[in-house]
């Protein structure tokens, strides 16, 4: 085995391990992400205008 | 007065132009008859015939008379776009914002194939360091199975801008023949009973995604990556700029404009620039052969990585809830094609099987995965070279 060859082994077994450290790092994010910005449902404009103006004239 | 004096292209015509013209005039009937990546063949073919004709302005030539260099217009757009790495970048924030992230957050854990059908470009890498490149331009080839024609062109461009002509040709051509590489290989590589099995994730796929996380998801990779890999900056942040234009809901009107207009313009200088390397005395070598050849191993072994990693994973997963192992090979960049032809393939041993949401889950994280993988080569060869 050539020396650039070896070199090519070494990125190859650093380069996938790197890949897969970036995207379990990125699959975290997304799992963090999805968590503490969940999905709500938007009020409709109407409602919260309605809210309001109950509130007031309590 | 003589030929020579008279046509002095056709004097200084060889047949290594005219098989080059040949080149782009089969590169010109690829885009066109098989609609195979016409965006970019096209203008590469057009490029290919405009560049082979003896003494083209369209390349810098040595005026006879003078003695003096006169620029040819490739040649500036070459220096100007491919050496700088502006075009392929700016192609990046177009496909930033036609990226939809939101099926990787439904189906996150599939991300995690758009690691392993990088496989491909690192296994090439090694074999091509064994047939006598030396590990930048070994790099360069490998890069071809990122399945992702701007990442190659950044990777060859930086470190073997000699083999750039033939690497583009490599990588836009096998993204096109994804449909007629990828499913022998998968079918050799799995039996019928794997191919039918469902992934059952209808909740998953119907599952609403926050618009906040969706705007904070190039935010936080591009610093994410920054912090790692700095090298891999340009690459991720600019595919993550495109992204937050997309999300943002604020610019929708530049969000338009870098999916058409942006992705049109920069695409038609790419491909014609990247012509300008196509030049018989760089183009017809076997190096361009073996490049070629290399390219298609490099796809073969995607392929292999994703379906070999989603079988390893079933190992660990309990009947009813595994992988179905083609979804494996959608972790390469090519989208949506791979994420289609693995529905197709599914439809085809079974109707009622939809693969469609995950194959397409995979195949972002291979778009994502492609881009990771160009940096980690960025940032590790000139390290080591």
């Amino acid at each position: 085995m050539t020396p650039t060859t070896q070199t090519a082994l070494f990125i190859a077994v650093v380069g996938v391990a790197g890949i897969f450290v970036f995207m379990s790092f990125f699959y975290l994010i997304i799992l963090a992400l999805d968590k503490y910005l969940p999905y709500q449902e938007e009020k409709p404009e109407g409602e919260f205008i309605e809210e309001i103006s109950e509130e007031s004239e309590e | 007065m003589g030929l020579e004096e008279l046509l002095p292209a056709i004097a200084g015509m060889t047949w290594q132009h005219l098989v080059m013209i040949g080149v782009g005039l089969i590169l010109i009937y690829l885009a066109i008859a098989k609609n195979y990546e016409p965006t970019l063949l096209l203008p590469m073919g057009f490029g290919a015939i405009l560049v082979n004709i003896p003494l083209s302005s369209a390349l810098t030539q040595i005026d006879p008379a003078t003695g003096q260099a006169v620029e040819g217009v490739l040649n500036v757009f070459f220096d100007a776009g491919i050496a700088t790495e502006i075009f392929p970048l700016l192609i990046f924030i177009a496909i930033g914002a036609m990226i939809d992230f939101s099926p990787l957050f439904r189906n996150p854990s599939l991300l995690l194939f758009g690691a392993a059908a990088q496989f491909g470009i690192f296994f090439t890498m090694m074999f091509a360091t064994l047939l006598g490149y030396d590990i930048r331009e070994a790099a360069s080839i490998g890069i071809i199975g990122a399945a992702d024609g701007p990442t190659s062109i950044v990777v060859a461009s930086r470190f073997a801008p000699n083999l750039l002509g033939p690497i583009s040709v490599a990588a836009y051509s096998y993204m096109a023949l994804v449909p007629i590489i990828q499913p022998p290989v998968i079918r050799l590589l799995t039996s019928r009973k794997e191919r039918l099995i469902r992934m059952s994730s209808a909740n998953r796929n119907n599952k609403r995604i926050s618009k906040k996380a969706l705007i904070a998801f190039p935010i936080v990779i591009t610093i994410a990556a920054g912090i790692i890999a700095p090298s891999s900056l340009s690459l991720i942040g600019f595919l993550m700029f495109g992204n937050l234009i997309r999300e943002c809901g604020v610019l929708n009107k530049l969000s338009q404009s870098a999916q058409n207009e942006l992705s049109s313009l920069v695409t038609i200088l790419l491909g014609i620039t990247i012509a300008s390397t196509m030049t018989a005395d760089r183009f017809i070598r076997t190096d361009t052969l073996i490049i070629i050849a290399l390219g298609l191993f490099a796809f073969i072994f995607d392929t292999f990585g994703g379906v070999i990693f989603a079988k390893f994973l079933n190992l660990f997963r309990k009947e009813g809830n595994k992988i179905n192992p083609m979804i494996g090979a959608c972790g390469i960049s090519a989208f949506p094609m791979s994420a289609r032809v693995i529905h197709q393939m599914g439809q085809k041993e079974d109707p009622y099987n939809y693969l469609l949401m995950p194959a397409i889950s995979a195949n972002v994280g291979g778009q994502i995965g492609s881009v990771v993988a160009g940096g980690i080569i960025l940032t590790l060869v000139p390290l080591l070279a």
